[in-house]
């Protein structure tokens, strides 16, 4: 009679899924002619097992192609716009909401653009600060340059908000197109594997057809 | 000869986009089985297997091939998964503080089918289903990727990022929780084995 306590549920576990090697099967079946919970154990598992085959995955998770209504090109076509509308959003940084009982959309969102935007804030409200005091004391600056000097502060600041735009459109730019690339060829390997799965119908419908063609023939011929 | 996973990561990592195709048409199902079987409704299972490989395609560049590919993707959905468990429990605890003061009563499962899944299956797959939905998180996962997803107890370790003395403990743990509740469904397991003949 073997004792409860060399029992060792890991090495069943082993033998039950076949990970076993020849040793622990040994060892494990040579228990088990002496301990009778631990082969009652090992049938029960064996069950279990067999009860979890039973279960299968439901008939709407297999790959199927639909019929596709006519408004479904049109709900697409909107769906796309809207999908453009609200990337162009996003891309621009704009949160859309609902505060205080109002629809309320505000331009910028995210931290770093935030950031971003109080920097150009601050640094535009300084350069408009210099340039009220050059037109207030004129006498410091050379005389007939002014409108120059100011055209040339305005241009400069304009170039600079324009690369900073550009390089933060840019950055999401290159985010939206990995999301919309990655996204595209999971579809285009769902459309692959629907199309297979509908091969492979056809294919036995049109086996089932020439069979049934074979008998009628072969009927037809007896008489 | 079929490129293995291995061959395929490295050819998109090299810059052949349309690897990742194949990775996903040879992955997909299992996926979407192994989501179905831990949170349980076919309406989610979709999003989050699709969401495993738009995850899967952004980080595949930095993908360090030391761990297989399958046992990555499996840990990517099974993060999803546990993600989607515990939002819907936080919903249902707030629907659940509501319910409780009508009825007093919590309403308890966190996963599990809809009606229509019910109705569809057998009686002893919607049986086996709803005992190894009741089961706790943990033993579930380990269940499915054994007995579903046909992992090694090695395998099932490095996706849950476990030891595998442990997955052993949870995988005979769950089997004996799911032993007792088919037994008192009326699924009896066969006689033990007759001890062999001396």
């Amino acid at each position: 009679m073997e004792s409860k306590k060399d029992c060792d549920p890991g090495a069943m576990l082993d033998v039950l899924y076949g990970e076993a090697d020849a040793l622990t099967e040994r060892n494990l079946r040579s228990h088990q002619e002496g301990c009778a919970s631990c082969r009652a154990e090992f049938a029960a598992l064996r069950g279990v097992r067999r009860s979890l085959g039973a279960w299968t995955l439901p008939a709407r998770l297999q790959p199927r192609l639909e019929r596709r209504p006519a408004w479904r090109p049109l709900l697409a076509a909107a769906a796309g716009l809207l999908l453009a509308l609200g990337a162009s959003l996003g891309l621009s940084g704009s949160e859309l909401g609902f505060r205080n009982g109002t629809l309320a959309f505000r331009l910028g969102r995210g931290q770093d653009l935030e950031r971003l935007l109080a920097a150009q804030e601050d640094r535009h409200r300084r350069e408009m600060e210099e340039l009220r005091a050059a037109l207030l004391h004129p006498a410091a600056q050379p005389v007939g340059s002014d409108r120059e000097e100011v055209l040339r502060a305005v241009r400069r600041l304009v170039d600079d908000s324009q690369r900073r735009q550009s390089r933060v459109l840019e950055t999401r730019l290159a985010d939206f197109q990995q999301q919309a690339e990655a996204q595209r060829r999971y579809d285009l390997a769902q459309v692959g594997a629907s199309l297979s799965y509908l091969e492979g119908k056809t294919g036995l419908e049109m086996a089932k057809t020439t069979e049934l063609m074979g008998h009628v023939i072969q009927a037809s011929q007896k008489r | 000869m079929a490129p293995t996973d291995e061959q395929l990561v490295e050819a998109f990592q090299a810059g052949d986009v349309s690897a990742f195709d194949l990775l996903v048409s040879r992955w997909d199902r299992k996926i979407q089985g192994a989501v179905y079987r831990v949170v349980g409704q076919t309406e989610d299972v979709r999003d989050i297997a699709q969401e495993a490989f738009l995850k899967a395609y952004r980080a595949l560049p930095l993908f360090k091939r030391e761990a297989k590919f399958s046992s990555w993707l499996y840990q990517i959905a099974l993060n999803l998964c546990r993600d989607r468990l515990r939002r819907r429990r936080r919903s249902l605890a707030e629907v659940s503080l509501d319910l409780l003061s009508e009825s007093g009563e919590l309403p308890l499962a966190t996963s599990g089918p809809s009606a229509v899944e019910l109705a569809e299956a057998s009686e002893l797959a919607r049986t086996v289903g709803s005992a190894v939905w009741a089961l706790p998180e943990e033993q579930r996962e380990v269940i499915v990727l054994k007995e579903y997803q046909g992992l090694t107890f090695q395998e099932i370790a490095e996706v849950l990022g476990l030891p595998v003395s442990t997955v052993k403990t949870r995988l005979y743990r769950g089997l004996g929780v799911l032993r007792e509740c088919l037994e008192q469904k009326g699924i009896r397991n066969p006689a033990p084995v007759p001890a062999p003949a001396p």
